[in-house]
């Protein structure tokens, strides 16, 4: 199993300083509020609650801190905007990472918090330190009616965003996740009943924020707080008017293996390669928002989504195009025996096209909102980059590759040399789309030597298809499976000697000549699929690098 | 749209309402480890034993704090002279955690299985947590996750036997 739990969630270096600043700065906000609260003389009625106050107060603060920071990984757009110049302190793509962490801290301090105060409750009421029973301060008082609420709602928040729920039902979980709305307004009212006080009675006054901060003596951090949650409201409604920008859906493409391609043209949307956006709808469902690549690069004169029919919503859509399941099924089965190829020409069957003008098909009105970041944009920035795709994490690179070759058709290929293209994938031919766009690629390098592509075939190959292979292969000019010129290779690819071959290669000067005059090679990795592949490549990146060759490695996630 | 297989999901909220408070999950890891509140509550129960109706006809008193009529004399005697209820909360927590988690031990038995059994000891749950003090909130939860649990049922939701031999992930 490799490295163990502790070793990955606790020791590994990045880990580490994260976990000593993050439960560092929570229980040194808890300490403060404790001692605030215990030796603060005007409180001295509360403090006879002894350790039952002093724990719940330091325990709000540090659920204060927790309410403020929630929000902030969730500021897309604002990641977006900032996260270039921030890549070097933090890592802005683990923004959900972040999210999830705040939550589990809440969680755990809530329950600190919570759990103090039935006690200094149970003690007001017995010792009517207060004239009031712990009934009255529970459900009468602002902060035990809005506490008891804050807590159903992360119930039934966090047992929904649970990953196995969010992957069965992202709708329970995306619709649920909303009640946050109502959980940040319990949080900023939460102190409103003045319960931090120096007399015995709430000092109560009739303007703005209805209690006075001479005897209301709580941390009032709302005022802290709120400044996320009104950035993160103030998002959703930009959000909300960029979707709604003249966007028309131009073309849809079906291809061979049965991915559909939508065309869709918005004058006002910019992004770079490598991006992802978000796609709603409204004839299929009028509030969801559904993240998909972008496939086109930047020059080109729309934005392209590539889909393939896998979940209800993409089931939907097929329908709803009159491409439903059954078709592209029939069209995926023929792809993958290479039905549609054709004999003559060696290239595979073209695409359909669904033109409103010519069937009878009417294309239905989508939003699209984003662009949002992904890694891939920093591609130009390293002398050699490498690209992995897995599967389907192959689809950001379409984008990638189209744009290097606009660039590279410009001349302003920044200071990328040489880019490896890896795709990692079970069976090449359901991906057929992406193989006509290499193909295009492929055909349009001047230079052999900037782009190479290396496909790997991991399914398990029968002995029909390895003879096939043998009898197609030899002496072609084109690869049997992928017509590409590139050659398929088979199994999974070996990360370590790949790294390390070429780092030989680039130390030697074979690899780039003459960058032997520069002090050191940069050679990024950019991945997208799953877990297990973005590890070894990790390794083989940290591995390999040395003082002349700097491998780096981003993850893009979905 | 979207597949809410119900008993999955509930089995979460009940974790949640009878441990008593909270969750840590692990990311990427089975969903396990979420602490509760029926467990945490009836443990607190035993220090600060206070019947949670006794506001109905109790007088409050200064200093003394909220005397319970004499009608709920019971009541008084199984929560506040003898933490008897919260102890049942206590014990039924630990058994339905033991068939949400499930503990291995538990696993084996058809009954870790059955939707019904997991809906009464909710139910159950739900009345003796309401009684005292600290259970409102876990009573709350198991009602709700009970209620889940219903509509598992109604949907004919039922839980097949774990594959034996399953191979673990691997690397890459």
């Amino acid at each position: 199993m490799g490295e163990s739990w502790i070793q990955r969630e606790f020791l590994a270096p990045r880990r580490l300083v994260f976990n000593v600043l993050f439960y560092g700065a929570h229980f040194a906000l808890f300490a403060y509020g404790w001692y605030s609260q215990a030796t603060n003389l005007k409180l001295a009625g509360l403090n006879s609650l002894k350790f039952s106050v002093w724990i719940s107060r330091g325990a709000g603060l540090v659920l204060a801190f927790d309410g403020g920071l929630i929000l902030i990984p969730m500021l897309r757009n604002v990641i977006r905007v900032v996260r270039p110049r921030l890549t070097w302190l933090f890592p802005a793509d683990e923004n959900i990472w972040f999210h999830r962490q705040v939550a589990y801290s809440m969680a755990f301090w809530a329950m600190v918090h919570t759990t103090a105060h039935y006690v200094n409750f149970i003690n007001v009421e017995r010792t009517q330190i207060r004239k009031e029973r712990a009934l009255d301060i529970h459900y009468t008082q602002p902060g035990g009616i809005t506490g008891h609420f804050m807590l159903l709602i992360m119930l039934l928040m966090y047992t929904t965003a649970h990953n196995k729920i969010r992957k069965q039902c992202f709708e329970a979980f995306w619709y649920t996740h909303h009640l946050a709305f109502f959980f940040m307004l319990g949080l900023y009212t939460h102190a409103t009943g003045c319960f931090v006080r120096d007399q015995a009675d709430p000092d109560y006054i009739s303007t703005f924020p209805f209690y006075s901060t001479k005897h209301c003596l709580g941390y009032l951090s709302w005022r802290f707080t709120i400044w996320p949650g009104i950035i993160y409201f103030g998002e959703r409604v930009w959000r909300e008017i960029r979707a709604r920008r003249a966007t028309r859906l131009s073309k849809v493409l079906v291809h061979p293996s049965g991915a559909m391609e939508l065309r869709i043209v918005k004058p006002s949307f910019k992004y770079t390669a490598g991006q992802w956006l978000f796609i709603q709808i409204p004839e299929l469902s009028r509030f969801q928002w559904h993240p998909f690549t972008i496939t086109s690069a930047p020059e080109d004169p729309y934005v392209s989504i590539h889909i393939r029919q896998v979940g209800d919503f993409t089931h939907a859509l097929g329908s709803r195009l009159g491409v439903g399941p059954s078709v592209v099924a029939a069209m995926t089965s023929a792809a993958m025996k290479g039905a549609e190829k054709d004999d003559k020409t060696g290239t595979r069957g073209d695409f359909v096209e669904l033109d409103p003008a010519i069937t009878s098909i009417t294309l239905p009105q989508v939003r699209i909102d984003g662009p949002y970041g992904a890694p891939a944009e920093d591609v130009f920035s390293s002398e050699v980059a490498i690209l992995v795709g897995a599967g389907i994490g192959v689809t950001p690179f379409a984008s990638i590759l189209k744009h290097i070759w606009y660039r590279q058709k410009k001349g302003k290929l920044g200071s990328l040399r040489r880019v490896e293209f890896f795709w990692v994938c079970r069976d090449a031919p359901s991906f057929g789309w992406f193989q006509s766009l290499l193909q295009e690629v492929e055909a349009a390098q001047a230079d052999p030597n900037f782009l190479r592509i290396n496909i790997y075939l991991t399914q398990k190959i029968g002995e029909d298809m390895l003879w096939n292979i043998a009898v197609n292969d030899a002496g072609a000019d084109y690869d049997p499976l992928t017509l590409l010129r590139s050659r398929t290779l088979f199994g999974r690819p070996d990360w370590k000697t790949i790294y390390s071959t070429m780092r030989q290669a680039i130390e030697s000067g074979q690899y780039l000549p003459g960058s032997t005059s520069q002090l050191k090679t940069k050679v990024a990795t950019y991945f997208c699929g799953p877990g297990v592949i973005a590890k070894a490549l990790k390794e083989a990146c940290v591995e390999n690098s040395n003082s002349s060759v700097e491998f780096s490695f981003a993850k893009e996630h979905f | 749209m979207g597949n809410l297989i119900w008993h999955e999901y509930t089995r979460l909220i009940s974790i949640t309402a009878n441990i008593c408070e909270w969750i840590i999950s692990p990311p990427n890891e089975s969903p396990s480890n979420n602490a509760t509140d029926a467990v945490w509550a009836a443990f607190f129960g035993l220090f600060y034993r206070k019947f949670f109706w006794d506001f109905v006809g109790g007088t409050l008193r200064d200093p003394g704090g909220l005397q319970p009529s004499p009608n709920a004399a019971l009541f008084v005697t199984l929560i506040v002279k003898a933490p008897i209820i919260q102890i049942i909360s206590m014990i039924l927590g630990f058994i339905i955690l033991a068939i949400e988690l499930p503990l291995p031990a538990v696993k084996q038995f058809s009954v870790y299985r059955s939707l019904v059994v997991r809906v009464v000891l909710l139910l159950f749950q739900t009345f003796f947590s309401i009684l005292f003090y600290q259970g409102t909130n876990a009573a709350i939860w198991s009602l709700i996750a009970a209620m889940c649990y219903g509509r598992a049922i109604m949907l004919g939701e039922t839980m097949t036997e774990a594959k034996k031999n399953r191979g673990r992930g691997g690397e890459a």
